[in-house]
């Protein structure tokens, strides 16, 4: 029974950073229709920019931090700015390739960056644990649930009781009546990637903050958000919370109890199981769990 | 009764000759002079990069079918490298060596291709029925989910696909008694091992394309296109959706598998993590940066595509202020700069012209039609 | 915008012209003036010593994309500066090795590695780093059928077995028996021990390795496949938790090995660890793992790391000059030697040639690695089951060596390693 509560634990500090990401694809999607693949490669830049000012510059982790999501806003507005801004209009896989190249081009200058070592950042919080009974869980990993719950509340105020937020909402309902009513679409879409860029950034910091720290083959964590952006709803914000942490927890328990349930599987069916997941959501509810039915008018 | 009038090319006077495969003289023309180029080719070109073309001919095959499914039918697809995996896999079991440590039957070409073809459509008509319910970008991360599927079904399969980092070998290509793995004297000609393979992919290719042009030109085709833009209405019309997603699904995996059997019988060893998210990627690439919903763009972008590599790694060598060497010397080395430019010629492509390579064919020839008053 | 349009296209169907006349097919062999093909008695670019000839080598590696590119990076370097050393004393045979032109980035892919080969075949004489195994299969028959040489850069024991690769430093499997033995004898181990490592051949050849040596240890033995990825190791460190063994030998890389050692130790696992070579890295010892680490991790290598005081390690830090300390560095230099070493014997024998120096690599008796390794560890003359080299170093964590880890018992073979029958390779590759 310990082993099904620790895996639960694990799976939800790993879930929290599954769902910055897929908070972050989902933000993009929402202001402009568009699944963003750059995100790998925000995440990456994030982190080390975080890395960068705690490690190398020598601040203290949290003003670190801080910095390090500006940054990672900045160079997502700039990827908006240069990269996309002027295929507005064209379809949306051309724009999703786009994206797929800006990750490359990204990530090639950050392995520059990151060379033969990892890059590892230390948490102020050292190597204690809290136990409750036989569960323990990291100093390490209750920060990050802690920053991501807060980041959570903080975006979901953002957006229920800012003009700017509320601006957001507009445009992600309709652009051409947002437009109408005179809200600058362009800002908005600057800000939908800036926001992406620092959640990003909060979930590259923290897997700086790990037992490996950010590497050159890192970026492949956050293609695990995929499914959960699925799971939750593509343009549901508490629906990619709901899925990160859903894939985080069900990527636990089947690393942990599969090869003795069902050995059958294979090994390591712990990569697969996040789309298991999905395909099984999917089935039930083709829009995901919070996506809204798209209504098709001939 | 049909007849053509003399000196007034265009003026057609039956439906046959209007649905013609070529129907107008020009087409006629450039298409025979294309073929004839292309079969010189191989006596022009040097070795390395006849290799190239015959890996992208190939691609283009499985590229048309991505189109068949994407292009045409609308229902955009992330799977294509599960089905391309699958047809390479039943390519090399049935036709590799049977003496190998991995499973080989060494079957005859006859066999293994179009064997390998039909397991990847059965698999594509099971995938079908998951297009009906879902559409946009639920289905291509859905699809996405296959291709992780797949990974972890080659990763485990050890018998069949040799595990991840050690692979196996593909099919021997034995043609008509013709060995393409190796070079030598045939029919005459002293034909290497390249220029033996690059018309076998030749060949390969047209016979394919046609194909493919046939199925769009034909009621399935324009069924497609009435999915692809807008689906409600074309139920209304009674086009039977269902019917027509999976038969899209499964055309395009049959010529996704052919592709998988044939490129990595060229190709020799490959691994279970070939079949990836990238693979898929290219194969999407190939598609939009050649023109959707035309088979002549599918080809120019798979070609364009596999010869990226060459012709990154070309441009990389020329520019003066990349460092030579592969270490931590210089703003990036050479080999990064390659891979950079990957996705930089891709990103400038796509911005500059999002009709893709067939629409700068179509840009070319409009000018060259309103000569000397085109404007 | 009119005038940027046309620039575009004129620049575009320029460069598409240039492309195709590199491409096209010269009447003339392109033979260079020479003994055959990759040796050539013009000068190198760059030459060292302008009156020598040029020996050509290739290198197909990982450098941009792949997952080996971090280590694959400074193996690479160490080659060039290996050989720029070797031209410094003069070359071999009046003729200067040029490495430099031919580095191929083949991004871990076999079909990428094939095409690399294709280009380079007929200009190199021999290839003096092939990255990979089912990349190195994929060009392994043309290898054969141009008698070019290659040096991979692994420790696989089907390499022992093949005429056309020449490796240097106990294999993965030896290198797994000798580090269980040694934990037998200093770590008090008794119960289980886990085999944890990738699938393939990498893992797979340290595994068999491992069971060798349980068995004969007296050892309860199992072995868990891992996958690639810092974030899939929960099902690797549930394993090792439930089955409590008091050694795990680990054959990943170092992201997933520090996770491992972290997310067990953590739990309050206190069994050793030991690593096969490429799972270090210095990085590591600011990990929150890094106590762990040093209380309960050994890394087994073929060599002593980069720090050792030999005066092979020292000419190594002297070419080097001022780089960021790894061992991929090491890797690369000394996995040079036995080809200089076929090169002069090539040389002695009547002039180098590929065919030449492909009988002189099988027919070695010693090797000069300055120290690094004894001479007879080169040894390729005879059956694979006399001349394969069988020890290892075992080194701890330490945190004032240049790469964190020091020597804790210097070259020993284990007596699971000195009394097993190698007549085949222990992870067959085909």
């Amino acid at each position: 029974m310990t082993d099904f509560f620790q895996a639960l634990v694990n799976g939800f500090g790993q879930g929290s950073i599954y769902a910055l990401l897929a908070l972050g694809y989902v933000m993009i999607y929402k202001a402009t229709r568009v699944i963003s693949f750059a995100q790998p490669a925000l995440m990456v830049v994030g982190g080390l920019f975080s890395y960068h000012f705690t490690s190398e510059l020598g601040l203290n982790f949290w003003v670190g931090m801080v910095l390090g999501i500006v940054c990672g806003a900045l160079v997502g507005m700039l990827v908006e700015r240069i990269a996309l801004r002027p295929m507005l209009g064209k379809p949306v896989f051309t724009l999703a390739i786009i994206t797929i190249g800006v990750d490359i081009v990204l990530r090639i200058v950050s392995n520059r960056y990151i060379g033969v070592q990892s890059r590892i950042i230390e948490y102020p919080g050292g190597n204690e644990r809290f136990s409750i009974g036989d569960v323990s869980i990291s100093h390490q990993r209750l920060g990050l649930i802690a920053v991501t719950a807060v980041t959570v509340a903080a975006l979901a105020l953002f957006f229920q009781y800012s003009r700017t937020g509320l601006a957001m909402r507009a445009t992600a309902l309709d652009q051409e009546t947002a437009l109408a009513q005179g809200i600058r679409v362009g800002a908005v879409f600057a800000l939908a990637w800036a926001i992406a860029g620092g959640l990003a950034a909060i979930a590259g910091t923290f897997v700086a903050t790990g037992n490996a720290g950010i590497e050159q083959t890192s970026w492949i964590i956050a293609l695990k958000a995929l499914p959960a952006i699925i799971i939750g709803g593509l343009d549901s914000v508490q629906g990619a919370v709901v899925g990160g942490l859903a894939v985080g927890i069900v990527e636990a328990l089947t690393a942990t109890f599969q090869p003795d349930v069902a050995p059958w599987l294979g090994a390591n069916f712990a990569l697969v199981a996040p789309y298991a997941l999905m395909f099984v959501v999917l089935l039930v509810r083709p829009y995901g769990l919070f996506g809204t039915r798209e209504v098709e008018r001939v | 009764m049909s007849s053509r009038l003399r000196g007034r090319p265009l003026v057609r006077t039956s439906y046959a000759q209007d649905m013609a495969l070529l129907n107008t003289p020009a087409k006629r023309r450039s298409t025979i002079a294309i073929v004839i180029a292309s079969f010189l080719v191989p006596f022009l070109v040097t070795d390395d990069l006849l290799l190239v073309l015959t890996l992208g001919m190939i691609s283009a095959v499985g590229a048309i079918g991505l189109n068949l499914v994407t292009g045409y039918a609308g229902q955009v697809s992330l799977g294509h490298a599960f089905f391309i995996g699958l047809g390479a896999y039943t390519g090399a079991v049935l036709g590799g060596d049977p003496d190998a440590a991995v499973t080989g039957y060494g079957l005859p070409i006859y066999v293994w291709l179009p064997a390998a073809g039909i397991v990847a459509a059965v698999a594509g008509l099971l995938v079908g029925p998951i297009a009906v319910r879902l559409r946009g970008l639920y289905l291509a991360i859905v699809t996405l989910g296959l291709v992780f599927l797949g990974d972890h079904i080659f990763r485990e399969a050890r018998d069949l696909t040799g595990g991840p980092g050690v692979g196996r070998r593909g099919p021997d290509l034995v043609v008509f008694g013709i060995d393409m793995g190796e070079s030598g004297v045939v029919l005459g000609l002293d034909l290497a091992r390249e220029q033996r393979q690059f018309l076998m992919a030749l060949v390969f290719l047209i016979v394919f394309a046609v194909l493919a042009r046939n199925i769009a030109r034909s009621g399935v085709g324009r069924a497609f296109s009435a999915i692809r833009d807008r689906d409600v209405a074309a139920a209304v019309i009674g086009v039977d959706l269902t019917r027509y997603k999976v038969m899209a699904f499964a055309m395009s995996s049959f010529f996704a598998g052919v592709t998988g059997a044939l490129y990595y019988a060229v190709v020799g060893v490959f691994e279970p993590s070939a079949f990836g998210l990238l693979l898929s990627v290219q194969y999407l690439a190939m598609i939009l940066i050649g023109g959707v919903a035309t088979i002549s763009g599918a080809i120019m972008g798979a070609i364009f595509i596999s010869s990226l590599g060459r012709i990154s790694g070309e441009i990389a060598h020329v520019l003066p202020f990349i460092s030579e060497s592969s270490g931590t010397d210089g703003l990036l080395s050479v080999f990064q700069l390659e891979a950079i430019l990957y996705g930089v010629l891709i990103i400038v492509f796509l911005i500059f012209e999002p009709r893709g390579l067939f629409g700068i064919w179509t840009r070319i020839r409009n000018y060259w039609k309103g000569w000397p008053f085109s404007y | 915008m009119k005038l940027n349009r046309h620039l575009v296209r004129t620049s575009v169907v320029i460069a598409a012209t240039a492309l195709v006349l590199t491409g096209c097919r010269s009447s003339s062999s392109d033979e260079d003036s020479g003994a055959g093909p990759g040796i050539s008695d013009e000068a190198c670019p760059d030459a060292v010593n302008p009156d020598n000839g040029c020996i050509s080598l290739g290198v197909i590696s990982d450098l941009t994309k792949g997952p080996f590119a971090p280590l694959a990076v400074p193996i690479t370097d160490a080659q060039k500066a290996f050989w720029k050393k070797v031209n410094e004393d003069g070359g071999v045979g009046g003729y200067d090795i040029d490495i430099a032109s031919n580095i191929a980035d083949a991004e871990y892919n076999p079909e990428i590695h094939n095409r690399k080969y294709q280009e380079m075949r007929k200009d190199i004489l021999a290839l003096g780093q092939t990255l990979g195994s089912s990349q190195t299969l994929a060009i392994l028959e043309d290898m054969k059928d141009d008698d070019v040489l290659g040096l991979p850069a692994s420790w696989n024991s089907a390499w022992e077995f093949e005429d056309q690769i020449l490796e240097s430093g106990a294999n993965y499997c030896f290198e797994a028996m000798n580090g269980v033995d040694w934990a037998v004898a200093n770590r008090g181990v008794t119960g289980k021990v886990i085999a944890v490592g990738y699938p393939g051949d990498y893992g797979g050849d340290a595994a068999a390795g491992v069971e060798a040596a349980a068995k004969a240890n007296d050892l309860e033995f199992e072995k868990i496949e891992t996958p690639t990825g810092q974030d899939n190791q929960a099902g690797a460190v549930a394993a090792i938790l439930k089955a409590k063994p008091d050694l795990v030998v680990v054959t990943t890389g170092p992201a997933e090995m520090a996770t491992i050692v972290g997310g067990t130790a953590a739990q309050g696992f206190t069994g050793t660890f030991v690593g096969s070579s490429p799972t270090w890295n210095p990085a590591l010892l600011k990990s929150p793992a890094a106590p762990a680490l040093e209380a309960l991790f050994f890394q087994a290598g073929p060599w002593g790391p980069f720090g050792t005081d030999t005066p092979g390690h020292e000419a190594m830090r002297t070419a080097l000059g001022d780089v960021t300390p790894n061992d991929g560095y090491t890797a690369g230099w000394t996995w040079s030697y036995p080809l200089l070493a076929a090169l002069k014997k090539a040389d002695e024998d009547g002039g180098i040639t590929r065919e030449s120096l492909v009988a002189a690599a099988s027919e070695l008796t010693e090797v000069d690695y300055e120290g690094i390794l004894p001479p007879e560890a080169g040894a390729t003359q005879g059956d694979p089951a006399d001349v394969a080299y069988r020890s290892s170093v075992i080194s701890k964590v330490d945190p004032a060596a240049p790469t964190g880890v020091s020597i804790e018992q210097d070259l020993t073979t284990g007596p699971t390693a000195e009394a097993y029958d190698f007549s085949k390779p222990c992870f067959s590759l085909q």
